[in-house]
Parts: structure tokens; C-alpha cells; sequence
């Protein structure tokens, strides 16, 4: 029973669908929009992070950045690495460098080490870098590189930029992405014109430092990104990783201290080594100076003895010569003598053959004598004796002879000796005069004895021939008395004798003739040797004189040389003293080079150290703020929806329960539990609820962060979205959906169901007419048109319907209005910068320039080409607040004409027009002081890179949408001019004179606004495409309230339309009679709900923060028209599409009892 | 010439492949300030022929003539200029717009016809001119009919069509209604169709017509028309 009943009741469930299908889509409609538009919105951001985070992860994006001013070494890497919570921890460097790019325009690159395990990179294009003049380059920003280019550092990079790397071109081998830059801001730099135009990566070789300027750090937890539980992380571990940081430079701080002292310590020991090394060259440079300078000075005395010599050895020279003269005569009276001795040896020796003939005559007589004489011979033998002791007396004479030939010979052999000792004593020079005079004398008495003794020798000689003479007359008168004696005998005896005499005195004559030869070749030998001598001595003159001459030239030999020697020192000694001085030179230099490097050692400070998080890195912090923006929107928004899907159900589920009273009655007098009545009207809603939340939700989680991602990929990286499906979301979202669905229809028919069948049975008493306020105004009342007033009376009659009416109306407009207001804000900022705030035509931002003073032919240049320009100083600072520290660009006007440039007026008042501010006093940009919630009189702290602190006044708050600038005046920061802004001529093409300008030399780039509020317009593309689906769910919302409000009306009054109908109306006056209230409800809704955009934009735009732009909250005319059209429009197409409905009103309702 | 005409006038209702037959071949004639009463069972056909009449609907086939106007042949707009200035018409639950006072429920109707009659007069005549100013709510059903009349009247049609007038009013006030129309009728010479399923009102009309199965069944004169008062049911 109970089974059948439900099946009957289950049928009319679906017929219900069936039969009231548009209601049941308009349930379905507005619950599909709002779970579609609550869960869309709601997990776009999530699923954009989620995305991210997932990139992140896979690129393993660091969580810490650690920076020492001292920078770092491997050994810190590896002591990090080596922690317990650290996944990796790798040591990079990234250095900012002015490159050429393929047009030769200087553009600024930030380049980074290539790390292999923290931010790993996303390749595009090409491969990775090996080689290390290799370069990988920024793929969304390739300023025109193509794969195999260089990348040539500019020149315009100061030595100490250039010093990081190891070359001065790079080949590119690829592109890519890297998880250090998500978006397309590339940050700023103190280089060229402050902006990074791109990054790169090198290896590590690609540097030509020894050290790192960063260690990235990636812990091994993994919390979702943006989450609390990260921050949470994080802030535990920062004062560890601060403490750890600092310890780590600590170290490298000591190591670096001690390598510099040692390095200083071996360059002093090295300086002293060199120092004496130099002292002792020096000084045996001097000592071989002065040696040579002695050399040179005996050199010289040597010469003047040698002169002397030869002076002296001229003389003995002169000397020698004569005594060789005198020697030569002496040999010439020798030989004198000489000849005549062997004259006389001559005769002799004729003598002695005469001799020896005749006595070979005598010997024949004799020998025939012989016979007669042999007889005769005993005669003479009586007489032999005598003539034997005559003979013998004789030879003794001779022997006495020669005993004094030998003493004569000797004698001059002596006398020979001497006078060759005295020569030898003469040559030698031993002898003075005196004693050689001496000598010589008794040289010359020697002699004389020794002609003396010949003399008497001679004499001698004389005598004994003489006696020999006399002998032979002995022997004659022996003879003559032996002839007398004997005849024969006696004259043979004779004749013999005189023949033995003859040949005795032969013998004799031959032996005297043989002591003369040999007296005589003794003589002459002695002559010989004497003129061998001579001769000698001869040749011993040539020799002195030749010897003399050699000593001569020698000497003469020996000034030149000497001179030279001389020239020789002397250079010598200059270049000593040149050498001298230079090492001094040199020494000092080195000296103060160690005094310099001890300086700089004790300039090494004790190094500053960051611990830098995620939020450092520009895009991630951008990207939390911009995903943000959609889940500000998100939170507002999607409540809105429910909201109304909420109340379309109730005002739904309402009407049918009221149309089905008689049926709740009937079955409820059938005996149908209230239960299962709920369930039927249940069935119906939650049918159409979930449904609803379940195509809405699927179509949502794709829908919506498909588009909002397709924006945002403008910005961000090109990466697919992480589409997901968001349980709790879900579960939440179908919450939401059944507690509208159940919760209206329990509303709805709690009431009703309270009531008896019987009362339920019968028609529901009509709705009381009443009046209202306007009829107590008989003035406006009684000049209405009585259909007008049962259009108002209507109107405040079914006061959830008018609630439900405005509240879907001014939703509708609200959000129209603030779509088109946000797209108004969003596309407005540049323009509001651009037409009415920076009004010049162009940027020219230029180096070399002074604190007042442009380069020449820039002035020129400027004259030439703009119609006014205003010049002026600007540069990066920090602006330090108690909780934060914000980058802002500082501009220091130079002329007063820089307000027609720059308008400056207050960010309230358009009209109070500000003046440059006095020293001491800034204007600070309104972006940053609604941010940092800073006022007119506060003091604000500007630091620069090296820590130095201005502090100012702040004397207004200035209208600026792009950039975050402070104005100050010159005076505080003394900025050397780097800006000018320009305005051209009307006529002139901005281009044409950008290109001109731009090929000045001192012109680091030329940006005209106009372009940059295109870029800007560009950049904001992204958010349009989120402002359309917030138009596009706007309308979908509005046409959906106004269809099931409008579906409502109708039915509710069908008898009473039907009832005009048969009253005569025209089709267009019923239609009017009906759609009056509708209008009317749609002009209040509308004008709630621009009241209402107002405030809803104001708040949206004030959740959206995005970096470097402040949004100009305005909304301009036309979006309101648009909203009010586009309201009006749904309304009248709603209207028109329901016209079809009355016309079907069959006018036999009428007739019809109430229901 | 009577001043409504009904030639073989037929309704045929096609709903797929069957059709049915509402009005199969009426033919009446109503003359100029009768008071007519058609009569018939539920299902009878009697409200088709009032929709017909009354210019809600258009007949299948045969002529309709009202006042010498061919109204059959009329088109939508025609029709509803016809209803404008010469139909009344008096609903079974009233049918005031409840928005609406007395007075203005009156004007609805006046405000759209050539030659309305003053509303308030009207209403005066209906005897309710202390409750002009009352909105339906806070009159009685008999009250409520009287405005509903007064309304038919205000727009001084040619004929005043009535849909069981009574039908949700108690016997007496349904008495005094009925005594107004008939009142309506003789004093001002107003043709009155009342249309109901109570034969004891044909009584008091002139003209009788029977309805059944989408026929006449009968039609006849009233030679002496009772007075309503007299009438019992």
C-alpha cells in the first residue's frame, strides 16, 4: 500500500517537472549559475595556484635565498647542503650587465648562474649552455637574439661588471622559461634605464669569480604555496637560518680576513725578500763600480808607468845602440886581426907544403945516402946525445909554448865570458852606469892582458923558433963535424938530419900552423860569436824598438781602452743610479701598494647577510596578489549569487505551493503524511537544486579558471592550468544548493501545511488590497491614471516579490556596474597617468649628465627637437616604513617648469595644484600612502643601496597611477641629472623625433607615453576578459531573476490578466497593464543598484593590488549607461519573451474559480 | 432581424485525433432588451456558447451576428474591440481586480470604452455608493457582484453577458443580484444574458434557451416573465 502510494505520488513528482518545466529551469538556471559562479570563481584560485605550485615544485623553486655582501664559497653550500632539513642547497650568481642586442641598442640583461637541482629551468628553445661562453636567454622577452647570435656586454658597463665574467660575448644556445620569473616583470636594476629588459643564464665557468653571491636553499617539506602552513614554516625556521646565515659569512668573513693578511703577510716577505735581493744587486752593482773605478785608476797609473817605461827603455835603447856601434868596430879590428892571422896561417901552411916537398927531397937523397950514411952513422951517434939534450931543451921550449898558448886561449875565453855577462847585465838593465863603466873597464884591462900574454906568447914563439934556428945550426955544425967526420955519413947524417929536422920542424911548423888554425878559428869563432852577438844585440834592438813601438801602441792602445773603461764606469754609474732610483721607486709603490692592501683589509667589513624567502621573488609575490584579485572577487561575488539563487527557489517554491494548495489539501484529506507532501514539493526543488549544482559546478571548475587563466596567461607564464575538483567545494557548493532547494520548499510549505485539508480546500482568501502612501498624496494620486496605480498598488503588495525584484535588479546592475567599473579603473589608470597627469609626449632618460649641467649636444639636440622640456634627477630607493620596506622611484625636478610635465595636484582635489616641494619636503605618490597608510606631515625614510638614510616631510599626497614615485627636491639628494621629460610639437611625428633624439650618444633610451599607456592598456588585458564574465554572469544572473520573477508574476495573476483580457484590453495595454511593474520595479532595482555598484566597486578595486599601479577608482558615464541599458535590456527582452505567455492566457481563466 | 443571431454555429475541440464537439449546430435568436436565461447542465456547452458571445472565443463554424455585425468573422483585435464597447460581462467569482477600490474597478472597465457611463453614478445605482471607496476585500460577495455589474454597466455595452451570477452568492444576495440585472434590463433596456445551470431562473426571463450536448434543446418566449422576488429555488 505504502509502496503504490509513493509511486502515485513519485508520478505527479515528475509530471510536475514535465508540466512546469520553466519554472523548473529557472531553479535549475540560477542554482547551476550560482554553484557554477561560486565554485569557478572559487577554485580559480586555487586551481591557479595549485598550478603554480606545482610548477614550482617541479622546478623546485627556493625557499630560502641567502645573500652575504661577502658573498660565498662551497664550503657554506656544503655545510647547508648537508642540513637535515635541506633538500638542496646550491650556490648561484647573478649579476645585472648592459648587453648589445642584435640592433646594437643597449639593453640590460640580469644574468644567472645555471643551477642544477633549485630553479631549474623550463627549456623552450635550443639547449642548455655547456661551454662556458655559452649564454641561455629570456624566452618571452628574446629582444631579437636568434639561436647561434652573441650576446656582446656593452661597453657602457663599468669595469668592475665586466670583471664578473669570463668573456665579453656569449653565444645564445636556447630559450627558456625560468620558475624565477612567472610573469613578465623582470624587476629593476641600477643599470641603463632601470629596467631588466631580460634574464639569462650562464654555468658557472660562464663567471670569472671565485665565489658565489647567492646559496638557494630548498627545504624538504612542501607546503602549499601562499599557505599558512608554509609562512608558518618559514617564520619558525627564519631566526635559525638568520643565526645560521650569519655564522656562515662569519666564517667566510675570517677565512677571507686571514687569506688577505697571509697574502698581505707573503707580499711583505716578498717585498723584503725583493727589497734586499735589490739592496744587494745595488750594492754590488756600486762595489763593481767602485772595483772598476780602482781598475780604472791603476789602469791609468799602469799607463804613465808604461809611458815612463818606454821613456826609459828609449833611452837604454839609445844606449844599446851605441854599444852595439862600439861592438861592431870592435868585431871589425877583430877580424882585422883575424885575417891577418890567417894571412900568415896561409903562408905557413905554403910554407909547410914547400917544406914538406923539400924535405920528400931530402928523404931520397938521404935515403940514397943511406947506405954511405949508415956507415958514417956510428960517427954521429957519438954526437947524437948532445943533439938529444939540444932536442930536448926544445921540447921543452914548446912544451912551455903551449902551457902559455893554453893560459892565452884561456884568458880570452874568460874575457869572452865576461863580456857576455856584462851585455846580458847591460840588457837586463841590472847594471847603472857607473858599474857597467866599470866593468866595461875592467873588462877592457882583461883585454889588454890578454893581447899582452899573446904578445908574449907570440914572443915565445919567436924565441923558440929562434932556438929552434939555433938547433939547427947545432945540428948543421953536428953535421959539419960529422961530414967532417965521416964524408957520406956525416953529409947523409946531415942531410938526414936536416931532413928529420926538416920534418920535425914540418912536424912542428904543422903543429904550430894547427895551434894557429885553431888559435885562429878560435879567434874566429869568437869573432863569429862576437858578431853573433852583435847580431844578437842587433836583434835585441830591433826587438826593444819593435818591443818599444808594441809598448807604444799598446799605450796608446791602452788610453783607448782606459778612455773607454772611463766612458764604460761612468755609463755604469748613471744607469746604477738610474737603477738606483727606480727600485726606490719601485719599493715605495710596493710599499704603499701593501699600505693600499692592509687599508683594504681593514675595510673588509664584518659582512651584511639576508635571509631572503619567496617573497623577494617579484613574480611570486605579484602573482599571490594578482591570483588574489580573483579570490577577492571570489569572496564577494559568488555570495551574491547564492544569494539570489536562494531567494529565486523560496519566491518559486512559494508560488507552487501556493498554486497547489488545493492539491496539498486534497492529499492531505486523502491521508498523505506531511512528510511525504514535503517530499513531493522537495523532490521538485532538489531535483532541479542539484541538477543545477551539478551541471553548474562541472561547467564552473572549468569555465571560469579556464578563462580567468587564458587572461592571466598575458601576464604569467604559459603553462596549462591545474584544472581540479575541490571535494569540500563541492560538498560546500552542494550544501548550499540543497539548503535552497529544501530549505524554500520546507519554508514554503510549512505554512501551508499547518493548515486544516478542509481550509486548504478552500480557495485561499485573495490578498487584501491596501492603500499606500502615494494616496495620501492626492496631488501626485488623483493625476495618475488609475492602471498606474494598481501598477504601484501591485508594486507594494507582494512585498518578497519587490524584495526579490530589487535585490535581482540592483545585483544585476551592481555588478554590471562594477564589471564595467572595474574595466573603466582598470583601463582608465594609464590614461588618467597619461592625458592628465604625466602630460609630456615623452621620456628621455641620458647619462654623463651633472648635477646641473647636460651634455652639450644633448641640450642641442633637445632644443632642436621638442617644443619644452624640463630636466631632472631620479633614482631607486627604498622607502622604509616600521613594518615594511618598499622600493619607489625618487624624481628630483631641476626646474620649476616640471609641473606642466608632470601635473601634480592632490589625490582628493583635482584642483589643489601642488608646487615642487621646498628641501626637507617630499610629495609622496597617493598609491603609497594609502598603502602604508602614510599622511600629509608624516616623516618618511629614504635609503639607498648603500644604507644611507634622507628623512622627509611629507607636504602632499599627489594624484599617480603608474609607478610608485616620490618627488623631492635636488637639494636632499644632489642626483646628477638623468631625466628629461619632453613635450613635441603638434605637428611633429612623436616617432620620427624619438628616433632622432634617441641617436644622441648620451641617450640611454627615449619611451613616449603614448606607448607606454598602450603597453600598460595592454597589460591590463587580462583583467578585461575577467571584468567580461563578470558582465556575462551579471546578465545571466538578471535574466534569470527577472524570467522567474516576471514567470511569477504572471501566474500569480493569470485570472486577473485573463479578467482584463475579457474586459476589452488590447494585447499591448494587458501587456503594459502587467509589465508596468515590472518596469517601475526594474527602474527602483536599478537605482539600488547603481547605489549599490558604487560601493561594491569601491570595495573590489580596493582589494585589487597590483604592484607599481595605483587603479583611479572611477566609473565612468557611459559604464552607467551601459549598466542601466544592459539591465533595461534584459528587463524588456525578459518582457518581451513573457509577452508570448500573455498572449497565451486563455481568457476562459477567468471564469475558472480561484485556486 | 433579431439583434443576436446564432446560425448552426459549431465549437469543435480537436485534441489529437479526437474532437469534440462543444456547440454542434446552434441556432437562436435574441431580440433587443430581453432578458435571456440559457440554461443547461455542466458540460452542456452553455459556457462555450458564452465565450462565443461574449467574443472570448471564435466558433468553428456558422454566423454570429450581434447588433447586425457579423462577428464571427471577426478577427482577434476585432473581437477584442467588440468585448471593449459592447460585451459586459459579470463572472461567476466576480473577478474585481483586488487591487483595485470599488470606485476604481469600475473605472478599469469605464477608462477604455467611447461612451463609458460616470462610475461613480453607477455604482450608486447598484446601491453602493457608501462603498465606493472600498477595496473588494472588505465587501461582501454580493457586494463584490454588485461592483462586477457595475463594472459590465459602467461601460454601457450593448449586452451584458452574466456567468452564473450567483453561483458563488447565497441565496439571498444571489436574489438581489439577479433583481438588479433584471432591473438593469427594464429600466434600461440592456439586453442581459445570464448563463446558469438553475432552470428555476427561467422563470423570470423573457427568453428561455435550453442547452444540451451542444444543442439547443429547446428555446421559447416568456409570455408573463415572473418577477425575481416571486421566484423560489
Amino acid at each position: 500500500m505504502k509502496q503504490l502510494r509513493k509511486t502515485t505520488l513519485r508520478k505527479t513528482a515528475y509530471r510536475e517537472i514535465t508540466s512546469t518545466l520553466g519554472r523548473f529551469l529557472a531553479i535549475f538556471g540560477i542554482v547551476a549559475l550560482g554553484v557554477g559562479f561560486f565554485s569557478g570563481v572559487r577554485i580559480t584560485n586555487p586551481a591557479m595556484i595549485r598550478t603554480i605550485s606545482a610548477f614550482y615544485k617541479e622546478h623546485a623553486f627556493f625557499d630560502l635565498r641567502l645573500l652575504s655582501s661577502l658573498g660565498w664559497e662551497q664550503e657554506q653550500v656544503d655545510a647547508i647542503a648537508g642540513r637535515e632539513e635541506v633538500l638542496f642547497a646550491e650556490g648561484s650568481s647573478s649579476f645585472d650587465v648592459i648587453c648589445k642586442d642584435p640592433d646594437d641598442k643597449d639593453i640590460v640583461l640580469k644574468t644567472h648562474m645555471l643551477t642544477t637541482n633549485i630553479n631549474t629551468v623550463l627549456l623552450s628553445e635550443g639547449r642548455l649552455p655547456e661551454q662556458d661562453n655559452e649564454i641561455l636567454l629570456d624566452n618571452e622577452s628574446r629582444s631579437g637574439y636568434q639561436i647561434g647570435d652573441q650576446v656582446k656586454l656593452s661597453d657602457a658597463n663599468d669595469e668592475d661588471t665586466l670583471g664578473h665574467f669570463s668573456h665579453d660575448s656569449y653565444t645564445v644556445v636556447g630559450f627558456t622559461s625560468s620558475p624565477l620569473y612567472i610573469n613578465f616583470e623582470r624587476g629593476g636594476t641600477s643599470l641603463g634605464n632601470g629596467t631588466v629588459d631580460g634574464f639569462a643564464y650562464l654555468t658557472a665557468d660562464g663567471y670569472a669569480d671565485d665565489y658565489y653571491t647567492e646559496i638557494y636553499v630548498k627545504f624538504k617539506e612542501n607546503p602549499e604555496l601562499y599557505s599558512d602552513a608554509y609562512n608558518d614554516l618559514l617564520d619558525a625556521r627564519r631566526p635559525e637560518w638568520e643565526e645560521l646565515t650569519e655564522a656562515l659569512a662569519g666564517d667566510r668573513y675570517e677565512k677571507l680576513l686571514a687569506d688577505a693578511n697571509e697574502e698581505l703577510g707573503d707580499a711583505k716577505e716578498e717585498l723584503a725578500d725583493k727589497k734586499a735581493e735589490g739592496e744587494e744587486k745595488l750594492a754590488d752593482a756600486e762595489k763593481e763600480l767602485a772595483d772598476g773605478k780602482a781598475e780604472l785608476d791603476d789602469a791609468k797609473k799602469e799607463l804613465s808607468d808604461g809611458q815612463k817605461e818606454i821613456r826609459d827603455n828609449e833611452t837604454k835603447l839609445r844606449d844599446g845602440k851605441k854599444e852595439l856601434s862600439d861592438a861592431e868596430k870592435e868585431l871589425a879590428d877583430g877580424k882585422e886581426t883575424l885575417d891577418f892571422s890567417k894571412r900568415q896561417l896561409t903562408d905557413a901552411e905554403r910554407q909547410i907544403n914547400d917544406y914538406d916537398k923539400q924535405l920528400k927531397a931530402s928523404k931520397k937523397t938521404l935515403d940514397e945516402t943511406d947506405g954511405k950514411l949508415k956507415a958514417a952513422k956510428k960517427k954521429l951517434d957519438e954526437n947524437a946525445p948532445k943533439l938529444e939534450q939540444a932536442k930536448k931543451q926544445l921540447i921543452q921550449a914548446e912544451q912551455t909554448l903551449a902551457e902559455s898558448a893554453k893560459g892565452i886561449e884561456a884568458g880570452e875565453l874568460e874575457l869572452a865570458q865576461k863580456e857576455k855577462e856584462l851585455q846580458a847585465a847591460e840588457a837586463m838593465g841590472l847594471l847603472d852606469d857607473t858599474s857597467l863603466a866599470a866593468a866595461k873597464a875592467q873588462l877592457e884591462g882583461a883585454r889588454a892582458q890578454l893581447a899582452a900574454g899573446r904578445m908574449q906568447y907570440e914572443a915565445g914563439l919567436a924565441q923558440y923558433q929562434k932556438s929552434i934556428l939555433e938547433y939547427s945550426k947545432g945540428q948543421t955544425e953536428y953535421e959539419q963535424g960529422l961530414s967532417e967526420y965521416n964524408s957520406g955519413v956525416a953529409q947523409y947524417r946531415q942531410g938526414l938530419a936536416r931532413y928529420q929536422e926538416g920534418v920535425a920542424a914540418l912536424e912542428k911548423a904543422k903543429a904550430d900552423y894547427t895551434a894557429g888554425l885553431a888559435a885562429w878559428t878560435r879567434g874566429y869563432q869568437e869573432y863569429l860569436d862576437g858578431e853573433q852577438e852583435y847580431e844578437d844585440g842587433r836583434e835585441t834592438i830591433r826587438d826593444a824598438e819593435k818591443k818599444l813601438a808594441d809598448g807604444k801602441k799598446e799605450l796608446a792602445d791602452g788610453q783607448v781602452e782606459y778612455e773607454d773603461g772611463l766612458k764604460e764606469y761612468e755609463d755604469g754609474l748613471e744607469e746604477y743610479k738610474d737603477s738606483k732610483q727606480e727600485f726606490d721607486e719601485k719599493i715605495a709603490e710596493a710599499e704603499e701598494k701593501i699600505r693600499d692592501a692592509e687599508d683594504e683589509i681593514g675595510d673588509i667589513k664584518e659582512p651584511d647577510t639576508y635571509v631572503l624567502d619567496r617573497g623577494s621573488n617579484i613574480a611570486y609575490s605579484c602573482f599571490e596578489s594578482d591570483s588574489k584579485i580573483v579570490s577577492q572577487v571570489a569572496r564577494v561575488f559568488p555570495l551574491f549569487f547564492i544569494l539570489v539563487a536562494a531567494l529565486v527557489c523560496m519566491t518559486t517554491m512559494t508560488r507552487m505551493v501556493e498554486e497547489q494548495r488545493s492539491l496539498i489539501g486534497t492529499l492531505k484529506a486523502l491521508g498523505y503524511s506531511e512528510r511525504d507532501i514535503m517530499w513531493k514539493f522537495s523532490f521538485y526543488s532538489v531535483t532541479a537544486a542539484l541538477l543545477g549544482c551539478i551541471i553548474g559546478y562541472a561547467v564552473g571548475i572549468f569555465l571560469f579558471p579556464a578563462v580567468i587563466w587564458y587572461a592571466y596567461q598575458m601576464m604569467y607564464i604559459s603553462i596549462p592550468l591545474d584544472y581540479y575538483f575541490d571535494q569540500v567545494l563541492a560538498g560546500l557548493s552542494l550544501a548550499a544548493a540543497l539548503l535552497c532547494s529544501v530549505g524554500s520548499t520546507y519554508l514554503s510549505c510549512r505554512l501551508e501545511l499547518l493548515e486544516s485539508a478542509a481550509s486548504l480546500l478552500r480557495p485561499k482568501a485573495p490578498k487584501p488590497g491596501k492603500r499606500i502612501f502615494l494616496e495620501y498624496v492626492p496631488f501626485i494620486w488623483n493625476r495618475m491614471k488609475f492602471l498606474h496605480k494598481v501598477s504601484f498598488r501591485n508594486i507594494f503588495r507582494y512585498k518578497r516579490r519587490f524584495f526579490m525584484m530589487i535585490v535581482g535588479i540592483s545585483g544585476c546592475t551592481a555588478l554590471l556596474l562594477t564589471g564595467f567599473g572595474m574595466k573603466d579603473s582598470i583601463v582608465g589608470f594609464s590614461s588618467a597617468q597619461y592625458d592628465a597627469i604625466q602630460v609630456a609626449d615623452a621620456e628621455v632618460a641620458f647619462k654623463n649628465g651633472t648635477r646641473d649641467k647636460i651634455p652639450p649636444s644633448l641640450e642641442t639636440v633637445l632644443s632642436e627637437k621638442t617644443k619644452a622640456y624640463t630636466l631632472l634627477g631620479s633614482a631607486s630607493r627604498d622607502l622604509v616604513t616600521q613594518r615594511h620596506v618598499k622600493n619607489i622611484n625618487l624624481l628630483t625636478p631641476a626646474q620649476e617648469n616640471f609641473t606642466e610635465f608632470f601635473r601634480l595636484h592632490d589625490c582628493n582635489d583635482e584642483t589643489r595644484a601642488f608646487s615642487l616641494p621646498s628641501p626637507g619636503n617630499a610629495l609622496l605618490c597617493e598609491a603609497i600612502a594609502k598603502r602604508y597608510q602614510i599622511g600629509v606631515g608624516d616623516k618618511i625614510i629614504l635609503r639607498d643601496e648603500d644604507m644611507n638614510e634622507v628623512s622627509l616631510k611629507v607636504s602632499g599626497i599627489f594624484e599617480n597611477h603608474v609607478y610608485n614615485y616620490v618627488i623631492a627636491n635636488p637639494e636632499d639628494f644632489q642626483l646628477d641629472l638623468t631625466l628629461a621629460y619632453v613635450s613635441f610639437d603638434k605637428n611633429e611625428d612623436p616617432a620620427l623625433q624619438q628616433t632622432y633624439i634617441a641617436k644622441n650618444k648620451n641617450v640611454t633610451y627615449v619611451t613616449l607615453f603614448e606607448e607606454f599607456e598602450n603597453r600598460m592598456n595592454n597589460m591590463m588585458k587580462s583583467l578585461d576578459l575577467v571584468v567580461l564574465v563578470i558582465i556575462l554572469s551579471a546578465a545571466g544572473l538578471a535574466f534569470i531573476v527577472l524570467y522567474n520573477l516576471t514567470n511569477i508574476n504572471i501566474t500569480e495573476r493569470i485570472r486577473e490578466i485573463a479578467t482584463i483580457k475579457v474586459l476589452g484590453f488590447y494585447p499591448n495595454e494587458t501587456a503594459q497593464y502587467v509589465f508596468r511593474e515590472n518596469i517601475a520595479l526594474t527602474v527602483i532595482g536599478m537605482l539600488v543598484g547603481l547605489g549599490l555598484g558604487i560601493w561594491l566597486h569601491r570595495f573590489v578595486m580596493a582589494q585589487i593590488i597590483v604592484d607599481m599601479v595605483h587603479f583611479k577608482v572611477t566609473i565612468h558615464g557611459i559604464s552607467f549607461v551601459y549598466s542601466i541599458i544592459l539591465t533595461m535590456l534584459f528587463t524588456l527582452t525578459v518582457n518581451l519573451f513573457m509577452n508570448r505567455k500573455l498572449d497565451r492566457i486563455d481568457m476562459a481563466q477567468s471564469l475558472k474559480s480561484v485556486e | 432581424m433579431s439583434y443576436i443571431s446564432f446560425r448552426d454555429v459549431k465549437k469543435i475541440y480537436t485534441t489529437g485525433e479526437v474532437s469534440i464537439a462543444a456547440l454542434n449546430g446552434v441556432t437562436f435568436d435574441v431580440e433587443k432588451g430581453e432578458f435571456v436565461v440559457i440554461v443547461g447542465a455542466s458540460g452542456a456547452g452553455k459556457t462555450t456558447l458564452l465565450n462565443i458571445l461574449g467574443g472570448m472565443d471564435t466558433a468553428t463554424s456558422g454566423e454570429i451576428l450581434v447588433d447586425g455585425l457579423m462577428i464571427s468573422s471577426y478577427k482577434k483585435k476585432q473581437l477584442t474591440t467588440y468585448r471593449r464597447t459592447d460585451v459586459g460581462f459579470v463572472f461567476q467569482f466576480y473577478n474585481l481586480v483586488q487591487n483595485l477600490t470599488a470606485l476604481e474597478n469600475v473605472e478599469l472597465a469605464a477608462q477604455i470604452c467611447k461612451n463609458p457611463l460616470p462610475a461613480a453614478g453607477v455604482l450608486t445605482d447598484v446601491g453602493l455608493a457608501d462603498r465606493m471607496k472600498n477595496f473588494p476585500s472588505q465587501l461582501s460577495g454580493g457586494e463584490q457582484q454588485r461592483v462586477a455589474i457595475a463594472r459590465a454597466l459602467a461601460k454601457n455595452p450593448k449586452l451584458l453577458l452574466c456567468d452564473e451570477p450567483t453561483g458563488a452568492l447565497d441565496y439571498q444576495t444571489g436574489k438581489a443580484v439577479l433583481a438588479l440585472l433584471q432591473d438593469t434590463c427594464r429600466k434600461q433596456g440592456k439586453t442581459v444574458i445570464v448563463i446558469t445551470h438553475n432552470s428555476a431562473l427561467t422563470a423570470m426571463a423573457d427568453r428561455v434557451i435550453r442547452v444540451k450536448n451542444g444543442q439547443i434543446k429547446e428555446q421559447y418566449l416568456n409570455p408573463e416573465p415572473a418577477d425575481i422576488s416571486t421566484i423560489e429555488w
